[in-house]
């Protein structure tokens, strides 16, 4: 599972912010260069990134094995044809590098969460938002990302419990159901207890944030992310019809 | 070292029960992306995130069930591995499947204007079948609209292509996600508080 791993890479320096910013303005380089030329030049950048994070790239072909094939069936379908040859390989092109495009922005998710502790990320969200809407915002999360194993657990041992009874032979709708009730019930057990517990420890609006920090290695994340921007912006303009 | 004295803003206890509820609901739908069913015919693999989303209409309301849905995206988008299959990040907002994340919240305030109508919460076991199943169908409806829409523009490739491969295979599952949801506010097991 994609999680936090303590280091002191340069990735691990960077604030979270700062990330959050290179990895939009990377998406948006991305979108606006998706040609082989573009997705090459970004291949590189995203593999110095990776190693800036200490993040080997078969830790995340590792991490997103799942998602493969998913990812290979939108040029497989789109490339075949109703009909003698039935396979029409140049249709494949477009979706094959759009899938390569999703590749390399979960490459970099996975750097941002193997370098990003739950607090910073936390903070991060309760920055960028102002006022309570933020506040509130930054809480949940924060809670979520807490919640996320307990309830895990939970459910694991859900469906540990109904495979030792033979639960796993039950029909579809009914292993679902089960499953669904018991995580269900649990949570809003939790809930209680949890409101409970907020209240005690005096839950306020304006609580003492982490310390931000702006040091060398945030500045050149700005750049990067500000060049990238630049870049996509060079070609997305002029087809606007704005400029040039 | 200095210290700041500020006054503490408490937050009200109403707003720290819905905020505790709406992250609950918010990290069971993450866990539920990684539960994964085989359909019996196609056997392809589904998870049960739709079902969270269901849930959190229901018993959450529309403002609050919205809330957790934002939660959610908001969740994964800064890193909660929350996302089906264990992934995510803000790419995933903008990759293949980010039309189904986005559709989540709008999904979630369906079912809750549709179960609960616009005044106060009603108790959701009581509410008609019929109010319960329309709800959950206009918001798979939005949900695949969404999801599909943005597989076609993200991925390059036919509206065609995109129901084939992102939500056809998935359309059945849904049916028994939401008759999950109907037995589960029937029975008995869970009250809602």
């Amino acid at each position: 599972m994609l999680t936090y791993e303590p280091g002191d890479s340069v990735g691990h320096r960077v604030g979270a912010r700062s990330k959050l910013l290179l990895q939009a303005a990377f998406a948006g380089a991305a979108f606006a260069h998706t040609d082989p030329v573009g997705l090459a030049a970004l291949t590189g950048l995203a593999l110095a990134l990776l190693a800036l994070a200490a993040t080997p790239p078969r830790a995340v072909f590792a991490e997103y094995r799942g998602v493969l094939p998913f990812l290979a069936a939108a040029p497989a379908i789109e490339s075949f044809r109703l009909g003698a040859p039935w396979v029409d390989p140049a249709a494949a092109v477009g979706p094959a590098l759009a899938a390569y495009r999703t590749l390399l922005l979960l490459a970099l998710v996975a750097a941002y969460v193997r370098t990003t502790p739950v607090r910073e990320s936390e903070a991060a969200v309760a920055r960028l938002v102002p006022g309570k809407p933020g506040r509130l915002l930054g809480l949940g999360v924060g809670l979520v990302f807490r919640l996320l194993p307990v309830l895990q657990a939970d459910l694991a041992r859900t469906r540990e419990a109904m495979a030792v009874r033979l639960g796993d032979r039950r029909p579809l709708r009914e292993r679902i159901r089960l499953v669904a009730t018991a995580g269900l019930t649990r949570a809003l057990s939790r809930t209680d207890r949890l409101a409970v517990a907020l209240r005690a420890r005096c839950l306020s609006w304006n609580p003492t944030p982490p310390e931000a920090t702006f040091g060398r290695a945030d500045a050149l994340a700005l750049l990067l992310a500000v060049a990238l921007l630049a870049w996509a912006a060079w070609d997305v303009w002029p087809a606007l019809g704005v400029g040039g | 070292m200095s210290t700041a004295t500020e006054d503490v803003d408490l937050v009200g206890e109403e707003i720290a029960a819905n905020i505790a509820r709406a992250a609950l609901f918010a990290a069971l739908t993450g866990v539920f992306a990684y539960v994964s069913f085989q359909l019996p015919v196609t056997s392809v693999p589904f998870t049960l995130q739709v079902l969270g989303v269901f849930l959190a209409g229901v018993f959450l309301g529309p403002v609050w069930g919205v809330a957790s849905m934002v939660l959610y995206v908001v969740a994964g988008a800064v890193g909660a591995p929350v996302f089906a299959y264990g992934s995510a990040g803000l790419g995933s907002l903008f990759g293949q499947w980010g039309g189904y994340l986005w559709s989540y919240p709008l999904a979630a305030g369906i079912v809750g204007i549709g179960v609960h109508g616009r005044g106060e919460l009603a108790d959701p076991g009581h509410v008609g079948l019929g109010r319960l199943v329309g709800a959950m169908a206009a918001a798979t409806l939005v949900i695949y609209a969404f999801g599909t829409l943005g597989y076609a523009i993200v991925g390059d490739v036919s509206l065609v292509t995109a129901l084939v491969a992102a939500a056809l295979p998935f359309v059945p599952a849904e049916a028994i996600k939401a008759a999950a949801t109907v037995a589960i506010v029937r029975s008995d097991a869970v009250t809602a508080r």
